[in-house]
């Protein structure tokens, strides 16, 4: 499988067929050669968030899968999902990144060089997802990559290979959001409720993000799943902050010229 | 296979399902700290002053020539740390030059840095002019050149102060965080406030130390009076307007440094000592304007801690983040 420069390619991740494995992370810590997380109590502690002993996206996890236990009459219920960065095509870290560390690939993906990071850490507020992260060990931010040198080598991500259920799938964007707005109308026609397209302008790509490429079928709201409904981009607030700001400095220019104006 | 993923079962009650996941934050915080909080408090200094001096020297005179004369060095003088202070944040130091390497117009840092850059050489020649005129026996002979040579720097002084006080603001208003993201227009404005705030504080201050040499500097008064009112007013209109996102600013230690920190030693002490040295002469009044400078200046450090530290405490609560998201 070759992949075509200039093509967007992305996810298609489904909870709906998520079995929480965590075949995906395995496989993204072993490819990008990630280390084990240090949590709050040290290396690999256990959290009691259901069997989610990873929390959180972040800088030595690219691929997380949130478990959510709903009590039900028969007993116990999972709700999962393995998170990633959304590739977003208009991308808050690329936005906000000084030194252009982070670039869009010609395979329409966002990717951070970390040959020119130098850990600034304005990519990682300014994303809407909470996705990049400061590595403490080597000072530079990191994300996943959509494996970049693995499309580059004509592989399919590392998470999605990996994926025993097709929970993760990996493609050509346009074909991927077709088949997943296809897969919602046809769980909800099955009468299933709460089942949401994450990823299109009217849910997760929206307020200037303009879509994600890294989309999701998602079976409960979205911010069950920690996943922002409406998120923005954070670019949209430089134009009123700026202008602000130019019309009170005009408001102290003519203040001060007032106060020292009258001289001897 | 998941329960609820078989058709058999009960679609997902929304209400069964909490908002949010275990508590953990939607987005991730800055590790931006007290580096970044004494840039922000020194940079908008050496931008204030510029701006009041570069407006001083404009207006002309002798009076204004001497507060020019204050704001120029002490410009240069504050601006001196900010380099360090932002290097030293960098979790890769030795890479600071790499904020050099592009210029990318939808990130306020890199066009902050530049601007930084541009600034930081306007700021070193207009101490320099001013060094140069101040050398003994240049006053009497009148160099037409030095003196024609900073005037024509008052303006970009004037312009490069006021972007460099006011760019902190952009910064913070364009991420995620919902403290710094939810009143873009106020956030800016404030942050500009309270540098001319701090930046005529700062001249004052110095005129009453070193007395004499800058009597015009009292004009500077008046104008440190108007920002401080508009910094509290700015500051109670932004916190008003930010409904439940303002927490942070109105709960626990953070509370306390809004009240007595920002608007108690920033805003009303400086106003209470203005007023009081009105009736007084001499040292008891030269006493009362370095307290309420001072005060004035404890107040600009204090918004700045804590719109950095109410940010973080904003960005960790994930029921901040889905209110400006839902
Ligand atoms: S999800 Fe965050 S890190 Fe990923 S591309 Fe979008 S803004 Fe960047
Ligand atoms: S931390 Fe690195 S990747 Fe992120 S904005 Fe700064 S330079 Fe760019």
């Amino acid at each position: 499988m070759a992949m075509e420069a200039t093509t967007a390619y992305g996810f298609l991740t489904d909870a709906t067929l998520c079995i929480g494995c965590k075949a995906c992370e395995v496989a993204c810590k072993q490819w990008n050669q990630l280390p084990a997380d240090d949590g709050p109590d040290g290396p690999c502690a256990l959290t009691g968030f259901s069997y989610d002993n990873t929390v959180d996206l972040g800088a030595t996890t690219w691929r997380h899968v949130a478990f959510i236990e709903r009590r039900e009459p028969g007993g116990i219920a999972w709700l999962m999902l393995s998170d990633v960065c959304k590739h977003c095509v208009h991308a808050g870290c690329l936005d906000a990144c000084p030194t252009g560390a982070i670039v869009r690939t010609e395979f329409d993906t966002v990717v951070i060089q970390d040959d020119i990071c130098n850990g600034c850490g304005y990519c990682v507020p300014a994303c809407p997802f909470g996705v990049p992260q400061i590595d403490h060990a080597d000072g530079g931010s990191h994300k996943c990559t959509l494996c970049y040198d693995r499309l580059l080598g004509g592989l399919m991500p590392a998470c999605a290979k990996a994926c025993p259920t097709e929970s993760i799938r990996f493609g050509v964007v346009d074909e991927l959001r077709e088949a997943g707005r296809e897969r919602v109308a046809a769980l909800r026609a099955e009468g299933r409720s709460d089942i949401h397209f994450y990823g299109g302008e009217e849910l997760g790509g929206t307020g200037g993000i303009a879509g994600l490429n890294a989309m999701f079928i998602l079976n409960a709201p979205p911010d069950a799943f920690n996943l922002p409904a409406r998120p923005r981009l954070p670019r949209a607030n430089i134009r009123p902050a700026a202008l602000a700001a130019l019309a009170a400095s005009a408001g102290f220019l003519i203040a001060a010229a007032m106060t020292f104006r009258g001289e001897s | 296979m998941s329960r609820v993923s078989d058709s058999e079962t009960t679609a997902p009650d929304s209400d069964t399902i909490p908002r949010g996941y275990y508590g953990v934050p939607v987005i991730h915080r800055p590790h931006w700290k007290w580096l970044v909080i004494a840039y922000f408090f020194f940079g908008g200094i050496a931008g204030a002053t510029a701006a009041i001096g570069g407006i001083a020297r404009l207006m002309g005179g002798r009076r204004n020539a001497s507060i020019a004369r204050v704001a120029a060095y002490l410009s240069l003088a504050t601006l001196i740390p900010c380099p360090p202070l932002l290097i030293l944040d960098l979790r890769r130091p030795g890479r600071f030059l790499n904020m050099l390497r592009v210029v990318n117009p939808t990130s306020p840092m890199s066009i902050g840095s530049w601007g930084l850059a541009v600034f930081g050489a306007i700021t070193t020649a207009s101490a320099l002019l001013q060094a140069l005129a101040d050398m003994p026996g240049r006053e009497r002979d009148g160099d037409d050149t030095l003196a024609r040579a900073q005037r024509a720097l008052a303006p970009l002084s004037a312009g490069g102060g006021f972007f460099i006080a006011g760019y902190t603001g952009v910064i913070l208003s364009a991420t995620a965080v919902p403290l710094w993201s939810k009143r873009p227009a106020l956030l800016a404005p404030l942050f500009l406030a309270s540098a001319m705030a701090s930046g005529s504080a700062s001249i004052t201050l110095a005129a009453a130390i070193i007395g004499d040499g800058a009597r015009g500097a009292e004009r500077v008064h008046d104008l440190e009076a108007m920002a401080s009112v508009a910094e509290a007013v700015l500051l109670f209109a932004w916190i008003a307007s930010l409904g439940s996102t303002a927490k942070p600013l109105l709960e626990g230690r953070d509370g306390t440094v809004v009240r007595h920190g920002v608007v108690g030693a920033g805003t009303l002490a400086p106003l209470v000592a203005a007023a009081m040295s009105r009736s007084r002469r001499g040292r008891a009044r030269r006493a009362l304007t370095i307290v309420g400078s001072a005060a004035a200046l404890v107040g600009g450090f204090a918004l700045r801690y804590v719109v950095i530290a109410g940010g973080h405490a904003s960005a960790d609560d994930p029921q901040a983040t889905f209110d400006i998201t839902g």
